[in-house]
């Protein structure tokens, strides 16, 4: 009998076994902490004066860039441009789970020189370094010539793209991460729809609702989003609609009280109103492997709007569509009559970790990006399908250069959206426990299935509140 | 008349079972079979009803998984991690086995205890201390060699899955050794062999049929492995086994998703476990309760 | 003399590889789950500090995390009962009753434990979906009106992977008890029918503590096993939404570790659920206690 159990055990086993090792998908473990010989002091280090413009031939800085909807051929070309210019030589990284790739050589105190990724990622790499203050101090770089031309970078890059806070992630003036790819953030919908019912792109809330009960008369829903993650550019657009860049910088910064103030009531009230407009499979979908079916819905003319950036023209080009489908493009809505109203810019950022070992010869690399070599290549981007996916640098007057839907969509400025940027302050790792997509994205998943109400919503928001703004990175 | 009730409950009863039985079958066959079918559709064809049938065999999903996604590579790279590890595995657990089973000596009790008690330890609750682990020596062998190779080594995560197959594996195995009458040594001592080709020539080829139990269970437990795998193969440019692999092309946020490719590689995940279970399905089900068939 | 020592060292060179092993990759790092906890650090700095109990005392009061423990528990409980009931019944039936095609049944239901969670994730995602989903076609078909339950809201999360928890490891269970249950003598069944003792009589009667101690034994180790695939799936399936009501422990300790940056706390979730698991196990263990039934 003995035997026989221990057999069973062995069987039961087999079971936990095999299931503990069988696969699957998504989140790597990333690494962990501990090791990196990696100067925690290093943002004040910047030792690289801003004259090191003698091509220092023969070496090799290593590059690390996230592979998007723009594809990596791009980066090849980019790299091959600046050895040409340069000679440095250049060990390119592209990866779509960049984090996975780079993460635990970093640990190990193996860095990249130059490392290209976005913020608001799940896996929030880049923030992880602002927390940790471990990245290189580049305000230098913006006073170096671009290599290969006449014009100073700080000159080249769009005005207040280098003064907002994911560029200055301490408010102290100096610049640590490098503007990348813009891409105007908005809401996107149909507008071959729009015409056919002759509707029109509303442009204050109130205009919004009465759409939206419209809409709901003929069997369509107002709004549904890809994943609560894509709320944080609506949120911040919403926060400059309402009060201003004075509200969201205190907003951002997590002031005391805030969150019980006028403006941030109208907030919290458009986004539950907006809730209970919203498609109701959406939370059921806003999930990383489902997320395209909610993009579907307004493919198929089942919601209206959804919040999104310039990429889903490519990520749904093979989807089908709605007869007549045309894609449009607007800012949040004004709050009031005569408002403004925001879309959001989202960008990218390109930085030099504080264990870099080559920090001149990356600060010339991130030089060269704004040159007009690399923003030509750059805007040429196409992706794995070989379609055009163009990313578009932040520099003067390029918006004149693009075509098709694009010219659209980065028009959006000229017509009279005005344009938010920034994103909440940076916090160390005093804060535990909670992150600022749980706490004020996540949410409105429940507020649309009915399990949360906007009050419970609001007390979550508060009860982080003060931990965040008493851990700020100053 | 009793008996025609009887039987025609009998007859409902039957129908009932194998209703249930055929319902449960279908439940695990459908789904299977439509991975397959998904694998050849071409990619336009997810947008719509994912039951429809494909439109034609699309075959390239196969070739673009194959080469574009460097799923040949991580395969082989699976291959050779899952043979390396079973292999060490073997080599470490088989004598331990035998002598923790057969042998009387100090500690031996205190051994099998721990041994039994690793069975409770989840590998996905450690996974992060061992890499760390791994992270520490390459910075200590940087200092002295000037390189460090714990970490991107095929070899020392074959390692890794193999010492946390350990106690699974000695425990079915010693259960296997502590059945065999101890004849068997006392012969071969007799005729002068030593402790160690008595265990080589004797004892293990009567464990056949236990050392087969083992390699199936853990080439199952290896081959779709991927946390480990994940964090201990980092490297883009070095190797990453298939699950790897396949979980990347599934997380493509913000570029055009490649559902074709996706499930092509879902198809070169199973359909080895799939031949390899189908060929020895017998064995595997009935190495569950090996021995365990009072004897 | 010679041939004691010579046993000794025979004895160490066969069991010493596999303490070893057995020591640096599963020993050490457990400990270091359990030190790591009085920690608190941030992913790829040096700095470390230590907070005593800090990460313990905040998650007594951290609502995602009662929530993740709840859903836990939750999976624990149903899981293993649906399971288990439905384990037994249907290897009752194999083993007892004529039916045909027995083997092919055995075969097919054995399929989903050899597949990855990786493929299993995938193919509930496609049953789930609302409005294309085999689940809401059938449920439409039967009801002759539009179904559209959302599977994955926040309202049904928990019963989906509940489902498809239970069909990956129910062929499993169901394979193992028929094997044992093949061990009970045919004798037994014919006296008890001869004393006028039905199918569920017998099965209580004599089946169910025939195999008590493989059932016990089974549960044990299938608790553990759920925490683990509860994690799996829910990375796979859900990542832990909508808005966290499908967190479960592991889950929201690898969210706590990686996403978070919250590196300590993570691993006082990590010390915590060993804890759990550890207890539960020994109270399953002492409550389904009864006395051995040998035949």
């Amino acid at each position: 009998m003995k035997k026989i159990l221990s057999i069973l055990l062995v069987a039961a086993l087999a079971m936990s076994t095999l299931a503990g090792c069988s696969g699957k998908k998504e989140e790597a473990p990333a690494p962990a902490p501990e090791q990196s010989e990696a100067p925690a002091e290093a943002p004040a280090e910047a030792e690289a004066p801003a004259e090191t413009e003698a091509p220092a031939v023969g070496a090799t800085i290593t590059v690390a860039a996230i592979e998007t909807a723009y594809g990596s051929k791009m980066w090849e070309d980019v790299c091959a441009a600046f050895t040409e210019e340069t000679g440095i030589n250049v060990e390119l990284i592209t990866d779509k789970n960049l984090e996975d790739v780079i993460g635990p050589s970093m640990q190990a105190g193996d860095y990249p020189d130059v490392i290209h990724l976005a913020t608001g990622r799940e896996k929030a790499l880049t923030e992880t370094f602002i927390k940790d203050q471990n990245i290189v101090d580049i305000t230098d770089v913006l006073s170096m010539t671009v290599p290969g031309e006449s014009a100073k970078v700080g000159d080249k890059i769009a005005g207040g793209f280098t003064e907002t806070s994911l560029t200055n992630p301490y408010g102290d003036g100096k610049t640590y991460l490098a503007p990348m790819f813009y891409s105007p953030c908005g809401l996107f919908y149909n507008a071959g729809l729009m015409e056919e019912k002759g509707w029109t792109v509303p442009t204050t809330w109130d205009e919004m609702w009465e759409l939206g009960d419209k809409a709901k008369a003929e069997g369509i829903s107002l709004f549904t989003y890809p994943t609560t993650g894509y709320f944080d550019a609506f949120f911040y657009a919403l926060m400059y609609s309402v009060g201003g860049a004075e509200f969201f910088d205190k907003a951002t910064n997590y002031e005391e009280g805030i969150w019980d103030s006028e403006e941030a009531k109208t907030c919290f009230d458009i986004v539950a109103k907006l809730a209970s407009y919203t498609e109701p499979t959406t939370p059921a979908q806003a999930n990383d492997q489902d997320f395209t079916k909610n993009q579907q819905l307004v493919l198929d003319n089942k919601a209206l709007f959804m919040p999104n950036g310039t990429w889903i023209v490519g990520e749904m080009a093979e989807a089908p569509r709605a007869d007549g489908f045309k894609w449009g493009m607007t800012a949040l809505p004004a709050v009031e009559a005569g408002g403004d109203g925001y879309s959001y810019t989202w960008f990218e950022q390109a930085w030099i970790p504080g264990g870099a070992e080559h920090q001149d010869e990356a600060k010339q690399f991130i030089a060269f990006l704004y040159s007009d070599k690399a923003c030509e290549l750059f805007a040429g981007a196409v992706n794995a399908d070989g379609e055009p996916a163009p990313a578009i640098q932040p520099v003067l007057g390029i918006a004149d250069t693009l075509e098709g839907d694009n010219q659209m969509f980065y028009a959006i400025y000229d017509n009279g959206a005005k344009a938010a940027m920034g994103n909440f302050a940076a916090y160390d790792s005093g804060v535990v426990g909670v992150s600022n997509r749980e706490v004020w994205f996540d949410p409105v998943n429940s507020l649309v299935s009915g399990n949360m109400t906007e009050e419970q919503w609001i007390d979550g928001i508060k009860a982080v509140n003060d931990q965040m703004r008493e851990n700020l990175i100053q | 008349m009793e008996r025609t009730k009887k039987s025609s409950a009998e007859r409902l009863y039957k129908i009932f079972i194998y209703v249930a039985l055929i319902t449960l079958a279908i439940s695990i066959l459908v789904p299977v079979a439509w991975v397959f079918m998904a694998s050849i559709k071409e990619n336009s064809e997810f947008y719509g009803n994912p039951w429809a049938l494909p439109a034609g065999f699309y075959i390239q999903n196969f070739a673009d998984a194959w080469g574009k996604a460097r799923m040949g590579e991580y395969m082989m790279n699976s291959v050779l991690v899952t043979v390396l590890a079973l292999l060490i595995l073997l080599v470490v657990a088989l004598p331990a086995a035998y002598v923790l089973s057969r042998f009387e000596f100090k500690g031996r009790k205190f051994l099998n205890a721990a041994f039994m008690g690793g069975l409770f330890i989840n590998v996905n609750y450690i996974v992060v201390p061992i890499f760390l682990m791994l992270v520490d020596g390459d910075k200590f062998l940087r200092g002295i060699i000037g390189d460090g190779f714990l970490l991107n080594n095929i070899f020392v995560l074959a390692l890794v899955y193999a010492s946390t197959a350990l106690p699974f594996t000695i425990y079915l195995l010693s259960g296997y050794f502590a059945t065999l009458a101890h004849d068997y040594e006392e012969a071969a001592y007799i005729d002068g062999a030593g402790y160690g080709k008595t265990m080589v020539r004797i004892i293990f080829p009567m464990a056949q049929p236990s050392i087969i139990t083992v390699i199936l269970f853990n080439f199952l437990s290896f081959w779709n492995e991927y946390i480990i795998a994940m964090t201990l193969l980092s490297d883009p440019k070095g190797g990453k086994t298939l699950p790897v692999g396949l979980m990347q092309l599934t997380q493509a946020q913000q570029s055009a998703a490649q559902y074709g490719q996706l499930y092509a590689g879902l198809v070169l995940v199973m359909l080895p476990t799939l031949i390899l279970y189908i060929c020895v399905q017998k064995k595997l089900t009935q190495g569950m309760t090996l021995g365990g068939l009072k004897g | 003399m010679k041939k004691r020592s010579g046993r000794s060292r025979f004895v160490f060179l066969c069991a010493a590889p596999a303490v070893i092993l057995f020591t640096i990759f599963m020993i050490i790092p457990t400990i270091n789950v359990f030190r790591m906890s009085l920690f608190r650090r941030s992913a790829y700095s040096t700095t470390e500090e230590f907070v005593k109990l800090d990460n313990f005392t905040r998650l007594m009061s951290d609502g995602n995390f009662i929530r993740s423990i709840q859903n836990t528990i939750l999976l624990i409980v149903v899981v293993t009962i649906i399971t288990f009931a439905f384990a037994l019944v249907f290897a009752a039936i194999l083993t007892r009753e004529e039916i045909k095609g027995q083997n092919f049944f055995r075969i097919i239901f054995y399929i989903p434990n050899i597949l990855s969670v990786v493929v299993i994730s995938a193919i509930f995602s496609a049953i789930y979906d609302t409005n294309n989903g085999t689940l809401n076609s059938l449920l439409s078909l039967f009801s002759g009106k539009t179904v559209a339950v959302l599977w994955k809201g926040e309202n049904m999360v928990m019963t989906s992977l509940i489902i498809a928890m239970i069909w990956q490891a129910i062929g499993y269970y169901m394979v193992m008890y028929m094997a044992s249950m093949a061990s009970i003598p045919q004798s037994l069944y014919e006296s008890a029918g001869l004393d006028g003792a039905g199918r569920i009589t017998q099965f209580f009667q004599i089946t169910l503590p025939l195999i008590w101690t493989n059932i016990r034994t089974t549960l044990t180790f299938f608790i553990i096993s759920t925490i683990n695939m509860a994690f799996l799936f829910v990375k796979a399936m859900t990542s832990g939404g909508p808005n966290g009501a499908s967190e479960v422990a592991l889950s929201y300790m690898y969210k706590q570790a990686y996403t978070n940056s919250s590196y300590g706390y993570g691993m006082a979730i990590g010390a915590l659920v060993f804890l759990f698991s550890f207890g539960l196990s020994a109270l399953v263990n002492v409550v389904t206690k009864r006395e051995p039934l040998e035949f």
